[in-house]
């Protein structure tokens, strides 16, 4: 575990939105906007709350993570690259033919990413089998689990929800990104989550609620949620859409965004309101 | 009770706890059909931590089994054919398959033998289905014998594997000492006349229409699959090339099954005829085997006439 200050914490996010936007476009598409959502969330769970070791991927003891909103690969991508489980140069080659940095995550390609992701809703399934198995090896390691709001659409995320409290999965801590939109439009529009907390809390989790761009309140609101005895955890995390880049921030279009020339590429990097060296 | 007078899904049951006896590792996923797989009571009361019941999510239990083979666990999870395979297709594609997570995926009663419950959980699509997937090996077992071997196997290779279980009592045809190779097919019986091709629950039709072909002066050659994928190329083609002809049977769709697995392999390396015989692009019914094996043409009278008729053709 890592010991950053809350300053340091928030340089880290700046670079890591500027690596991400900047791999995206090198792509010519990608989902930027959930993946900017994520920033703060994946970077405080890799840095100030997870168990890992990055020189052994596959430590037994470690903590997971399931990606369950398969497609914000890019901000997993940047943290595991900072933190060493893979070279920084392997960033500029998210999309490129033969590369190990996949759209969507794929535990055969990269290491660090416990469980491949794509397809919505099999994620948390995924997660609960995880949980389940730390509790029949007596493990006393916590899996975190990424949904996407978009995402809670799919019937097999009520399914595992329904597994994962009648099993007391307390090791299990889910993350729903509630950035508020979705491919089609504004979350409300397209199906309406709403009453989300409630519809956990019928799923016998415990709820908490947060401010997904906030570190103080991400570090608390996800430690209290590991404290939590004979139920699993749900976390709402209320974040905007392409957080931090101006050209994308709360739009819905950022969430798969195309680059057709310099042009594109000039005007999303712009959006981030400052420039940085690349690590590659 | 020896193996020979035991239901198919009771020996399923009973050699799921020998093997968790062995490797605490192996796992029983059941999604509310537990009694019809012949895991309950025998596996859950024997072994009540080894066994998860997800109720009725078959997307569920697939994602659950893919997690817990992520950490080591050997799950088999069954459900009727319908709801293993069709229903948890992309599920099944992604997290097992594409994910090469060691899920064992156990689809009872296959075809015809879904009678009672009519067309919509007769599922004919099973074997072609999981087929095309990459990564998948797909068997099924003929007898008591044959599953054990294969569940054996299942249990001690990392192999996302789907499996069709009948569940009653079946015919023998092997015994104890038959032991599994997915690479090999068996020669049940020798011919120079025909070829005869059958996996699973049409195989003792087979053996019967092989004996009366015999009476009858005809020397058919019987070739039994465990495994539709991977296919034994060899075996086809060298007894194609004796007989130079091959008749196909299958509880199952024609289209891209055993039969189409066998066409496949003949038409790019030893073009001879082959009659596919099985359900011809068809759903289920509400009926009786005997109903079905007679309305969709595999029943043993059957595959006798269309092994002349391919005598004949040559």
């Amino acid at each position: 575990m890592n010991t950053m200050s809350t300053e340091q914490l928030e340089q880290r996010a700046k670079e890591f939105r500027y690596v991400i936007t900047d791999m995206i476009c090198r792509a010519g598409s990608g989902h930027l906007g959930g993946s900017l959502s994520l920033v703060e969330i994946v970077t405080t769970l890799y840095y100030r709350i997870m168990n890992i070791k990055p020189e052994n991927p596959a430590w037994e003891d470690r903590d997971r993570l399931v990606l369950s909103k398969g497609h914000a690969g890019p901000v997993l991508y940047v943290v595991l690259a900072y933190l060493g489980f893979f070279p920084k140069s392997w960033l500029k080659t998210l999309n490129q033919n033969g590369t190990n940095l996949p759209s969507h995550v794929d535990h055969n390609k990269t290491p660090g990413i416990d469980m491949t992701a794509g397809s919505l809703g099999q994620g948390l399934s995924c997660a609960c089998g995880m949980a389940y198995a730390a509790k029949l090896n007596k493990k006393s390691y916590n899996v975190f689990c990424i949904i996407g709001d978009g995402e809670s659409n799919e019937g097999q995320i009520w399914e595992a929800a329904m597994f994962a409290g009648h099993n007391k999965l307390d090791n299990l801590i889910v993350i729903c990104d509630y950035n508020k939109m979705q491919i089609d439009g504004k979350t409300d529009e397209v199906v309406t989550l709403e009453p989300l907390a409630d519809k956990w809390r019928a799923f016998n989790f415990e709820v908490f609620e947060m401010d997904g761009h906030n570190w103080d309140d991400i570090y608390s609101t996800i430690n209290k949620a590991i404290t939590v005895k004979g139920k699993p955890a749900m976390i709402i995390a209320h974040t905007i859409k392409g957080k931090g880049n101006a050209e994308v921030e709360n739009k819905v279009a950022s969430h798969n965004i195309k680059i057709n020339n310099q042009s594109d590429y000039d005007k999303y990097m712009k959006g981030l309101g400052y420039t940085m060296t690349l690590p590659y | 009770m020896s193996y020979h007078d035991m239901e198919m899904r009771a020996v399923y049951g009973l050699t799921l706890c020998e093997l968790m006896e062995h490797d605490k590792n192996v796992l029983c996923l059941e999604a509310d059909l537990s009694k019809a797989s012949g895991t309950n009571p025998a596996v859950c009361t024997a072994f009540p931590e080894n066994f998860i019941n997800v109720g009725v999510a078959e997307a569920n239990m697939i994602g659950l089994a893919a997690g817990l083979a992520r950490e080591g666990k050997i799950p088999f999870c069954a459900s009727f054919t319908c709801f293993a395979s069709r229903r948890v297709y992309d599920q099944i594609t992604i997290s097992v398959a594409y994910a090469n997570t060691n899920v064992k995926i156990v689809g009872t009663a296959p075809g015809i033998t879904q009678g009672p419950n009519g067309g919509t959980h007769m599922d004919f699509l099973d074997l072609a289905i999981m087929r095309a997937m990459p990564n998948m090996h797909v068997y099924s077992p003929c007898d008591v014998y044959e599953l054990r071997a294969v569940m054996k196997y299942m249990a001690t290779h990392y192999q996302p594997t789907y499996m069709q279980l009948l569940r009653p009592k079946m015919p023998v045809v092997f015994n104890e000492s038959f032991t599994f190779d997915p690479n090999k097919a068996t020669k049940i019986s020798e011919g120079s006349d025909v070829t005869i091709v059958t996996t699973g629950y049409t195989t003792h039709l087979a053996v019967n229409a092989v004996e009366q072909l015999k009476k009858e002066g005809i020397k058919a050659e019987h070739l039994h699959y465990s495994s539709i994928k991977p296919f034994d190329e060899d075996l086809l083609i060298q007894s194609a090339k004796k007989t130079g002809c091959v008749v196909t049977v299958e509880n199952q769709t024609i289209i891209g099954g055993l039969g189409g697995a066998v066409c496949e392999v003949l038409s790019e390396k030893l073009p001879v005829k082959v009659k596919r015989l099985g359900i011809q692009d068809a759903f289920g019914e509400v009926a009786t085997e005997q109903y079905l094996l007679n309305k969709h043409g595999f029943n043993v009278e059957h595959i006798i006439n269309a092994c002349k008729d391919m005598i004949k053709c040559k």
